[in-house]
């Protein structure tokens, strides 16, 4: 055998490898056919193999062929489409459900602005009510009904700032022990009487935004 | 405007998000014979091949968007969420074709298993001189007993091994399409053809030398 047979000869392991690519285009098998098909004309077990490989590839295909046109029968396309335009429904209220959603996120956003805007609106009212603190305890001390003292102003829990109000009113109150309560004071605040004057600093919005205790004796102060 | 008809596969399933039915309806069209037909093959059963068909175009439609263009193509997808339902199925319900003992009669594994094949070999046709040969000119009757011999041979292959001649022998889909659909390399999909058709032609050589019905060329 010259080197150039050799060269171009094919081994029986190299045939059993590419032996299913012979027909299959783009494989290296099909590349190698000529000389397959030459090693095989030499070899008779090889040519045997390729003889039952082709057996084998043209029941396939013939297997291809009369199964090839089988398909689903027509009440599962039916089911799907069904399913589709179930699914396109609920899509569709999915989408408007997230609108809804989104218009109320848009709406509380916006009431949210507008209070925000408004406390800080009314954040010079409680700044110049702080300013006339004295001027109210000093008008509340001229009361004629003897010496009157007064806290500081004490933030409401509920406040967001009442330090920032701007224009809030003043307004005396007497408060029951559960009322104390209510605002987060202490009862323990109240007098006696189971009551206790206090100035409530009301925002222009009617909320209560800050507390502070009044006594009034005669001659006595009393810090809380 | 593109007709619906020659959009591609993505164009199509776009069209389908966007709630286009006669995208969809085309799409399943194109799709479904293929799926149906590798269910058929795998299963062995019409009913679990058409539970399967409906089940891969239901996951389809109840969220298109698992399906990512980079990782492959549509088809190739179906086929791996096909794959997947038969797997469930066979979980679930061993009604599918009884496979172990042919399986284990050539070393392989079951048909759940993920071997790279054990010792048989073409060789078969070698040693004993006996092998499953060719023979033209056969009557009709001898061709279809011969196709239905295939048929029943590749029913009984070993899962890993079945699916791969099924895409690529009978569906004749190229290695890369069919590792794309099975989610391997190109690689694992020839050797595995490769050991498959082997043990096909093991179970005919011993069919054969039982019954000695010639193959025929068709």
């Amino acid at each position: 055998m010259s080197e150039m047979e050799k060269m171009e000869s094919m081994s029986c392991n190299e045939f059993e490898e590419i032996v299913d690519d012979l027909d299959r285009p783009g494989t290296p098998g099909m590349a190698l056919r000529e000389r397959a098909l030459a090693h095989a004309e030499s070899c008779a077990d090889c040519a045997r193999l390729l003889t039952e490989t082709e057996s084998l590839d043209q029941a396939l295909h013939a297997i291809a062929s009369t199964e090839g046109e089988q398909q689903a029968p027509a009440w599962v396309e039916s089911a799907l489409l069904r399913e589709f335009r179930f699914a396109k429904a609920g899509a569709g209220n999915s989408n408007f459900a997230r609108h809804v959603a989104a218009l109320g996120i848009a709406a509380a956003v916006l009431l949210a602005a507008g209070l925000s805007l408004q406390r800080f609106e009314s954040a010079k009212g409680i700044g110049a009510a702080k300013g006339n603190q004295t001027a109210v305890s000093t008008s509340a001390s001229a009361t004629p009904g003897g010496v009157e003292t007064a806290s500081e102003f004490i933030a409401l829990p509920y406040a967001d700032d009442p330090d920032g109000v701007e224009g809030g009113t003043v307004v005396r109150v007497e408060l029951s022990g559960q009322a104390l309560a209510s605002l987060g004071m202490p009862v323990s605040l109240a007098g006696s009487n189971g009551s206790v004057s206090a100035d409530l600093l009301v925002s222009d919005d009617g909320t209560p935004q800050a507390i502070r205790l009044v006594s009034q004796e005669e001659g006595a102060s009393q810090e809380f | 405007m593109t007709k619906a008809t020659e959009l591609t596969d993505d164009g199509l399933l776009a069209r389908m998000i966007a709630g286009d039915e006669d995208a969809f309806t085309l799409l399943y069209r194109r799709r479904h014979p293929s799926i149906y037909r590798f269910a058929l093959h795998m299963s062995g059963s019409a009913a679990i091949a058409e539970d399967v068909t409906q089940e891969v175009f239901m996951a389809l439609i109840r969220d298109p968007r698992r399906f990512d263009p980079a990782r492959g193509t549509l088809g190739g997808f179906l086929f791996g969420v096909a794959r997947n339902f038969l797997r469930k199925r066979w979980e679930q319900d061993r009604r599918l074709v009884a496979l172990d003992g042919d399986a284990n009669d050539i070393g392989e594994h079951s048909v759940n298993g993920n071997g790279a094949g054990g010792a048989a070999s073409r060789n078969g046709a070698h040693a004993n001189g006996n092998g499953w040969h060719g023979v033209a000119g056969a009557d009709e009757f001898a061709t279809r007993e011969m196709i239905s011999r295939v048929r029943g041979a590749v029913a009984t292959l070993p899962e890993n091994y079945r699916e791969i001649v099924i895409l690529c022998d009978l569906e004749e889909m190229s290695y890369e399409e069919a590792a794309s659909a099975l989610g391997c390399p190109v690689g694992t999909v020839r050797s595995r053809l490769h050991r498959g058709r082997a043990i096909l032609l093991e179970k005919l050589r011993d069919a054969q030398g039982a019954r000695r019905v010639p193959v025929v060329r068709t």
